[in-house]
């Protein structure tokens, strides 16, 4: 370039002033930075505290749980929690006694607390409590903030405890419905920045980073009035039996959807911490049991099916027991020649056994397989059982004999009234669903449509005179049902003395629209143990409320009056 | 020469973008500050909907319509007897 810039003096003359000049303004650099550093640390921690610039998060709230007609299951509210910051409140004693009287707590212990923790900046102190009274404690108080988040209010408590299940204190589903549906009923927190001055009060909200998104709702199939009505109803049944616990399911026939799904022993989700592990589990759907004469119109039915038997056959149970290679099946008594409405009706095990015995143990397998035992009912619940019912490559004849009556076999009493809801849907099988739907699925026909019918007619003799569940009748409604009363089993076989008393019926037998099956577990056997003695009336009491409270009209005309009407016009 | 113009245009250009970045943060901040004070209403507008929501399932559950229909409206319900059905024939 020129010939001025690259001669040696000019260059080292420039070269060394501007080195000294930089190399001076470096130390001062550094020399302010230490300065700074040391003399000065803690004018401007303070300065700087008072400007903090920070990203806080925003709270959204969890999805509601809702019945079928939309009454709040699962509610969330929004609640403060009161934090402070040791370092400041400490220092200022009237403030937090003030706070302390404002919240109920013990002075001296929350001092004591704060004191141990004087290096944190952050120390809930209350949780959770109404936001008008978080405000009026905190305000005046320095160093005392709120932090805003959601509380979980289940209206229905008990009621509905098993079904809905409940949440932790950070709102995660711990049990239920909350559980298996997590994911969409979570809310998801969003981000915001703001200022904050150096008490830590929001000078200016700066600028959202997320947006806050609450979690969805979500609509059960359950029906509060009917779910109470049946939650009442087991409740006094278990009481005057002084039973261990008990189960109801009532479904409705065409949709699948559970109507009502109670269980007792149950607790209070508002407080689920007070309450054991064993009172929360939702026996209806995790509990199996052997379904023992309730499992007999499905034998028929089977057998029915493969075109063994008819309405018209007869079968010959005298002298009231059989020996199945030398084991032993007994009726209650020596019934005779029956018919097959008459070994429901009488709820014979030899006739039982004698149908069962008479088809291939495979058919025999594949027909109850097909009718949901030992399969999933389709309800997503955590625990949920699919029963269990043994292949029939292991079985003998005495084990296909016993499963004809309901042994060997075992059912939870979901799968239960699901089978019935077959009989119920002329032949089909649906998937089950704890969640409202807006049109019923399509089903897999199980059996044929004229034997679930033709079945579905024995059933209305169990209830009728001369049945076993003459308790489960309703007055202006035909109803068609089944009882059982079963020999509890332990490990080591049979106990004499516990039972448990099981009925599943169907209702109205005309044009069934639900179906309801009932499981009481060691009722006392001195007051009462029988399927229809213990288990028929709660049948019978909820059925009666749900069939006025779903307007369905009589089928049983001769037991109310009937006036015939000539046309549209002339009536009404 | 030309350089010029488009220097004097880039510099009219840059500054107008930085005016318009002061304006749209400054806008931005206003908005933010009314989406919170919205929020805040919708917070306590959900606090008094979901109050009113458990109180009506309150209000509305079996007992307490049967009791209020009991006592205070004097109904029964209707025995079997009294029951009359219309049956439609042409």
């Amino acid at each position: 370039m020129t010939d001025k810039a690259s001669s040696p003096a000019f260059f080292t003359a420039r070269h060394y002033f501007v080195l000294a000049v930089l190399v001076a303004l470096f130390v001062a650099l550094i020399g302010r930075a230490a300065y700074l550093q040391v003399f000065n640390q803690k004018f401007l921690l303070g300065e700087g505290s008072q400007r903090q610039l920070r990203t806080i998060e925003t709270a959204a709230y969890r999805g509601t749980i809702f019945d079928r007609a939309g009454n709040p299951l699962a509610i969330s509210t929004p609640v403060d929690s009161i934090w402070v910051n040791p370092k400041i409140i400490l220092q200022d004693t009237q403030g937090l006694k003030k706070l302390t009287k404002s919240l109920g707590l013990n002075f001296r212990k929350t001092f004591n607390r704060l004191k141990q923790r004087v290096n944190r900046e952050f120390v809930f102190i209350k949780r959770r409590i109404k936001p008008e009274l978080a405000q009026q404690a905190v305000a005046d108080v320095k160093g005392a903030y709120l932090q805003r988040e959601y509380n979980r209010f289940y209206p229905a408590g008990e009621v509905v405890a098993h079904v809905v299940g409940f949440t932790d204190i950070d709102n995660k589903g711990r049990e239920g419905l909350e559980l298996i549906y997590q994911d969409s009923l979570k809310a998801r927190p969003g981000k915001r920045k703001i200022l904050r001055n150096r008490k830590g009060e929001v000078v200016e909200e700066i600028a959202q980073v997320v947006a806050a998104e609450p979690g969805q709702d979500l609509t059960t199939s359950i029906d509060m009035r009917l779910q109470y009505i049946a939650y009442r109803s087991l409740a006094s049944s278990i009481k005057k039996y002084h039973a261990k616990s008990g189960s109801a399911v009532l479904l409705d026939a065409h949709s699948g959807e559970v109507l009502a799904m109670v269980n007792l022993p149950s607790y209070n989700p508002n407080k689920p911490r007070n309450n054991v592990a064993q009172r929360r589990r939702n026996r209806a759907i995790t509990d199996i049991f052997e379904p023992g004469s309730t499992i007999k119109p499905f034998t028929l039915a089977a057998a029915i099916d493969k075109g063994l038997y008819s309405a018209q056959s007869k079968i010959n149970t005298t002298p009231g027991y059989m020996r199945v290679t030398g084991y032993p099946v007994r009726d209650f008594r020596n019934y005779g020649v029956l018919d097959l409405a008459g070994i429901l009706r009488k709820s014979s095990n030899v006739g039982a056994a004698k149908i069962a015995l008479s088809m291939t143990a495979q058919d025999l397998w594949k027909a109850f397989s097909s009718y949901g035992f030992g399969e999933p009912t389709g309800v997503s619940f955590p625990a949920a059982s699919s029963g269990y019912l043994s292949f029939f490559g292991d079985w003998h004849p005495i084990d296909q004999a016993t499963l004809a009556f309901g042994y060997g076999l075992s059912v939870s009493v979901l799968q239960l009234a699901r089978g019935f809801s077959v009989f119920a849907n002329a032949g089909k099988l649906l998937p089950l669903s704890l969640l409202k739907r807006s049109q019923s699925p399509q089903g897999v026909q199980v059996m044929k449509a004229k034997t679930a019918r033709l079945v579905l007619k024995m059933l209305e003799q169990v209830v009728g005179p001369g049945g076993t569940a003459k308790k489960a009748a309703i007055k202006g409604y035909r109803v068609a049902g089944k009882t059982g009363t079963v020999k509890k089993s332990t490990a080591g076989g049979y106990l004499d003395d516990t039972y448990r008393a099981v009925f599943a019926g169907i209702a109205p037998a005309s044009n069934p629209r639900l179906v309801m099956a009932v499981m009481i577990d060691e009722p006392d056997k001195d007051i009462g143990y029988y399927g229809g003695t213990v288990a028929a009336p709660v049948f019978r009491e909820v059925m009666t409320q749900a069939l006025r409270l779903l307007n369905v009209s009589p089928d049983k005309p001769q037991q109310i009056s009937t006036l015939a009407m000539r046309s549209r016009e002339e009536g009404l | 020469m030309e350089h010029r113009y488009w220097l004097m245009l880039l510099i009219i250009l840059v500054t107008g973008s930085s005016m318009a970045v002061i304006y749209v943060k400054h806008e931005s901040r206003i908005l933010f500050s009314e989406l919170r004070v919205n929020q805040k209403r919708q917070d306590e507008l959900r606090i008094q909907w979901s109050r009113l929501l458990i109180q009506k399932s309150t209000l509305i559950t079996q007992a307490n319509v049967e009791s209020v229909a009991r006592k205070k409206l004097d109904m029964v319900l209707p025995e079997n007897i009294q029951i009359v059905t219309l049956v439609e024939y042409d």
